[in-house]
């Protein structure tokens, strides 16, 4: 899709052209507003469509709560469409604002949805959420927070994950660890009694790192504040090369240096066969692990390492509705969101899919209780879930930030050049790919 | 240009009797323009509307800034282009789209034509043989992808296996920036052999079977009658596949993708990677028009060049 | 390397046979850990070092795929853009391999470079602007139908080259006698050049059908309903978000996919064989 524009775009882009073609295009666009599907369906419910990225046991479960939706109310009729992975929805949400042929609410990933809001094509909430009496502090503050642009909400959390450290406890058992490490200190003592070598390739890692491709830049994040430093902060500025975030990058630097950790095609599928006996791992991944570990050995979790600070941050995915669609759809939409987000909404989607519970209420319930007794190790990432933050404006909002950074981390770990002047070449890319979303910003605000 | 393109012209001419008066010779001649206007309007139209149109719109937006969402673009001249080739990054990308061009074109028509010449031989089960080495280019890229992960993995991989009865320890194939192009061009050529294969095949049913006696009479000997028969007669298609196949690796996207996604450190990231990234990835539009229409013109240098240097050598029937 | 000639000697024709079986063996073992992979769990594929046989077939992978996503009426879907993509392609490659092959025209050669051009426009070019003009076609969306679907693939640089390659390698001497006898352009084409070129079209239509069947972007992007999606786009949907894909149903509905596809083959294969017999006589 890289180099494109549309037709009209590019009459519109170019100066001085006649009235007639401003004319034309015009007359296009009313008639595409001419139709809208709503207001023909007179006196029934109102159609919205909803685009999101979950298919296999995910798309069950997001079908499950939309037919429960469209059986507990008669105003609102909900068609849920999957549109690919979180990449292709956004691919596909682009063009088809251009084309106006948006759905009305869409699920975003945490990396995708800001440029959509800086675009001006997402619509607020907070009204709506005022409207429909939902109290916004029962959403876990950090997952409510990061979809919050002065003070207006924009982005509600819904497919929410966050890391977790994972472990062989058979493994751990055989150093003398009984649960997951506090420090990271305590792991990298007894790191040379987990590796096993085979000449000079090392058969049995004590963690393992993923690759630029599969976020190294989400799991980096935490190690990184754990030091006290962070990519960057809320405005902007970048930190990634001061003193704390370098420290978390020699860090990371050595574990591959000194031998005891790897950077494997997908560390995942090493972990399951024995082949590293920790790793940090989305919460999401722990139904998948749980299934190719099997009876192999038991799967230990634990919370993030610390190291100066305890440091965890959010992940995953949320719901925002589209600004273009008439303010009938946009409430009919909301109350899709509402119940989805909604203690009994979450609930169920949580224990169905293994994403984070956004609500704390739902926590407390009953069935969120027996569901933990069976899955003590869910447990582990709920319990984790409040000492969560919002992600740095670096990884999520800069176009490409989480490559970027992933990228110079390949080459401190792979490549293992020394980290001071990689992480100053990011800062500087980093603070070149920030200036558009400056200007936009500014454009939006001012 | 197009040094040898006349032939297909010379072919017509000596088809029209020339015994005809002039005025004739002409209003046939129109008739001949209208008559290929016709045949190829249709398929001009389509490619006008959904190839030239949006590559005209590309060469515009190479010199602008844009999300792909915002109303506005900003024009920026020749600012992507500068970003381009003084990047570090882009150099490197330059040359692995170069690498892996090579390796891969290379690799699909050499092996794709010994195993045309070796499947077009009167063997038992070669048609089973074919279809086995067709069906790779049947299957989808993400599935793909994990089974070459398991062949590639350096300790227990199916490769790995194979290196240690020759006493060799494997490279780590996908996480060695010296070895990750390697992994993707053996993907590759995998997975396209058997394409260059079946065309080899298809241009080698169409020699006829008195050329091969007559050269076997006149005493020569297998290579000899290769040199002699095979590879003129086989030219048009050995032209063909050259050409289609350099434009089609320079546009692999999917194995990389699938396997690699541009890394480890860049060391996969080709040209369409590129274009894609800044595009789809880090929706700059600006950035991955200037780079598609660098790999544009590359594409068309290099096809220009083959078409000069390449029909000439080319024997038409 | 004559496949016409007499069988060769002994020791070469050894050679042949072990090679053959080689080159099966590579090509072939991953193909093999994928047809197996559809009878395992996940458990047994995500196995260092690989495990080849499934402990116990796991024939419900193939259910559990089938129910998963509403195949039948994506291999409708399929069928329909194949059958309708391919058989364009194959009259737009037809016409202008003849045009460029048989016909005079000024700048035919600037003409043909335009048309290779098509072929250096890569798909992440295309995408968007295709998108925004199959949005408005005269006030109308095609956008999530089957014209949207199958008409910007319904061109082709590729099939027009290779066919004009093979015609103007077609005996000249046959194509002259048939014009003498004052054979028109169109009989010329459909009476003569392409039943002689049988090999090359058959293998022109067997590459077009794989392509059509296999495309996956463009029909993901212009499709935006479950009814409208052909079986590749289909396949995303044993995709799991997370990476907790279930591989066994994957590499299950990966086989229903390219099944046709490979009896496909076998019905070109045929008519490419035959089409030595054809050309042998011919002269």
């Amino acid at each position: 899709m890289g180099g494109v524009i549309s037709r009209r775009n590019l009459l519109g882009g170019a100066a001085g052209l006649g009235a007639a073609v401003a004319g034309s295009r015009i007359s296009k666009r009313s008639t595409a507003f001419a139709a809208p599907n709503v207001i023909q369906d007179t006196g029934s419910r109102v159609k919205v469509l909803y685009w999101g990225s979950y298919s296999d046991v995910l798309g069950e479960a997001e079908q499950a709560l939309v037919k429960m939706f469209n059986e507990s109310q008669d105003e609102v009729e909900v068609e849920y469409q999957f549109q690919g992975t979180y990449e292709e929805t956004a691919q596909k949400l682009t063009a088809a604002l251009q084309a106006k042929q948006a759905p009305d609410v869409s699920v975003l990933s945490d990396v995708w949805w800001f440029k959509f809001y800086l675009n001006n094509t997402l619509a607020p909430l907070t009204d709506l959420l005022a409207a429909n009496n939902i109290d916004t502090s029962d959403y876990v503050d950090s997952l409510y927070n990061e979809g919050v642009r002065n003070g207006i909400s924009y982005w509600l959390p819904f497919a929410r994950s966050t890391p977790l450290f994972y472990y062989n406890k058979e493994m751990f058992a055989e150093v003398g660890l009984e649960a997951a490490p506090e420090t990271w200190e305590e792991l990298v003592a007894v790191a040379p009694e987990l590796v096993q070598k085979d000449g000079d390739t090392i058969t049995r890692a004590a963690f393992a790192h993923p690759n630029s491709a599969s976020y190294v830049a989400w799991l980096f994040q935490p190690v990184v504040w754990q030091y006290g430093g962070a990519y960057s902060d809320a405005d902007f500025n970048i930190m990634i090369n001061q003193e704390k975030a370098v420290e978390a990058g020699n860090f990371y630097r050595s574990s591959v240096v000194d031998g005891w950790a790897t950077t494997p095609a997908d560390p995942e599928t090493d972990f399951a066969n024995g082949l590293t006996a920790s790793l940090m791992a989305s919460t999401g991944s722990l139904r998948g692990i749980t299934t190719n570990v099997g009876d192999r050995f038991g799967i230990g979790t634990g919370f993030l390492p610390k190291v100066e600070n305890f440091g965890c941050c959010t992940g995953g995915a949320g719901l925002a509705i589209l600004a273009g669609s008439p303010a009938e759809k946009q409430e009919a939409a909301f109350k899709y969101i509402a119940f989805a987000t909604s203690p009994e909404g979450t609930e169920f989607w949580s224990q169905n899919t293994g994403y984070m519970p956004v609500r704390k209420s739902a926590v407390e319930s009953e069935t969120m209780q027996q569901f933990f007794t069976e899955n003590p190790n869910f447990k582990t990432a709920v319990d984790q879930l409040p000492l969560t933050q919002p992600q740095d404006a670096a990884r999520v909002f800069i176009p490409n930030g989480d490559q970027i950074i992933g990228k110079g981390l390949e080459r401190i770990m792979v490549n293992q050049e020394e980290v001071q002047p990689v992480f100053d070449e990011v800062a500087a890319t980093l603070t070149e790919e920030a200036q558009p979303v400056l200007e936009a910003l500014a454009a939006l605000q001012g | 240009m197009l040094g040898r393109a006349s032939v297909a012209d010379g072919q017509a001419v000596d088809a029209v009797p020339s015994a005809s008066p002039q005025t004739r010779k002409r209003a046939f001649w129109r008739q001949e323009w209208f008559l290929f206007l016709l045949f190829v309007a249709p398929n001009f139209f389509l490619f006008g509307v959904f190839s030239y149109w949006p590559m005209i719109s590309n060469v515009y937006l190479s010199m602008v800034r844009w999300d792909m969402i915002a109303p506005v673009k900003t024009f920026v001249g020749g600012a992507n282009f500068a970003y381009l080739f003084g990047s570090d990054t882009f150099r490197t990308v330059l040359k692995n789209s170069l690498v892996f061009t090579l390796g891969a074109v290379g690799g699909a028509l050499i092996l794709g034509l010994a195993t045309a010449l070796l499947l077009n031989q009167p063997l038992r089960w070669r048609n089973g043989a074919r279809a086995v080495v067709f069906a790779p280019t049947l299957l989808s890229g993400a599935a793909i992808g994990i089974v070459w992960v398991y062949i590639f993995d350096p300790r227990f991989g199916l490769l790995a296996q194979l290196l240690k009865v020759v006493g060799v320890s494997s490279p780590n194939w996908l996480t060695d920036p010296n070895w990750a192009m390697p992994a993707v061009i053996i993907v590759y050529v995998w997975k396209n052999v058997g394409f260059s294969t079946v065309i080899f095949l298809a241009g080698l049913q169409a020699i006829p079977k008195d050329l091969y006696e007559a050269a076997r009479l006149d005493g020569a000997g297998v290579w000899w009658r290769f040199r002699s028969v095979t590879l003129p007669m086989l030219s048009p298609i050995v032209f063909f596949l050259v050409i289609t196949s350099l434009l089609n690796s320079f546009q692999a996207f999917d194995i990389i993708k699938v396997m690699t996604e541009g890394g480890p450190v860049n060391a996969t990231n080709t040209l369409i990677f590129f274009v894609y990234e800044q595009g789809f990835v880090a929706f700059n539009a600006g950035r991955a028009a200037a780079a598609a229409l660098v790999l544009f013109v590359i594409m068309f240098g290099v096809t220009l060049l083959q078409m000069r240097q390449g029909e000439e050598r080319v024997h038409y029937g | 390397m004559d496949s016409q000639g007499s069988k060769p000697a002994l020791p070469l024709q050894l050679l042949s046979y072990a090679l053959m079986a080689l080159v099966v063996v590579i090509v072939g073992l991953p193909l093999l850990w994928m047809a197996l992979g559809s009878l395992k769990t996940n458990q047994e594929i995500y196995t260092l070092p690989v495990q080849w046989l499934p402990s116990a077939p796991r024939w419900d992978n193939y259910i559990d795929a089938w129910n998963a996503a509403p195949f039948g009426r994506f291999y409708l879907n399929s069928i329909i853009i194949t059958v309708a993509g391919a058989g364009l392609e194959l009259i737009n490659a037809s016409l202008t391999a003849y045009a460029f092959a048989f016909l005079r025209f000024p700048g035919k050669n600037w003409l043909f470079l335009l048309l290779l051009a098509a072929l250096m426009i890569p798909e992440q070019v295309t995408i968007l602007p295709n998108y925004l003009t199959l949005a408005d076609v005269f006030g109308q969306s095609w956008i999530n139908t089957y014209q949207g679907i199958v008409l910007p693939g319904a061109s082709t640089a590729f099939g027009a080259f290779l066919l004009r390659q093979s015609f103007l390698s077609l005996p000249r001497e046959v194509l002259d006698a048939a014009r003498v006898d004052g054979c028109g352009h169109l009989r010329l084409l459909w009476d003569i050049v392409l039943p002689l070129a049988r090999p090359v079209l058959a293998t022109m239509a067997l590459i077009s059908i794989v392509a059509k069947w296999n495309d996956y972007l463009w029909p993901l992007i212009v499709t935006n309903t479950q009814l409208m999606r052909p079986l590749t786009v289909g396949l995303t949907y044993l995709f799991d978000q997370e990476g907790n894909t279930r591989w066994g149903p994957v590499m299950a509905a990966s086989v229903f996919v390219i099944a046709p596809l490979l009896v496909i083959f076998a019905w070109a294969q045929r008519h490419i064989i035959e089409g030595i017999a054809a050309g042998a006589t011919k002269g």
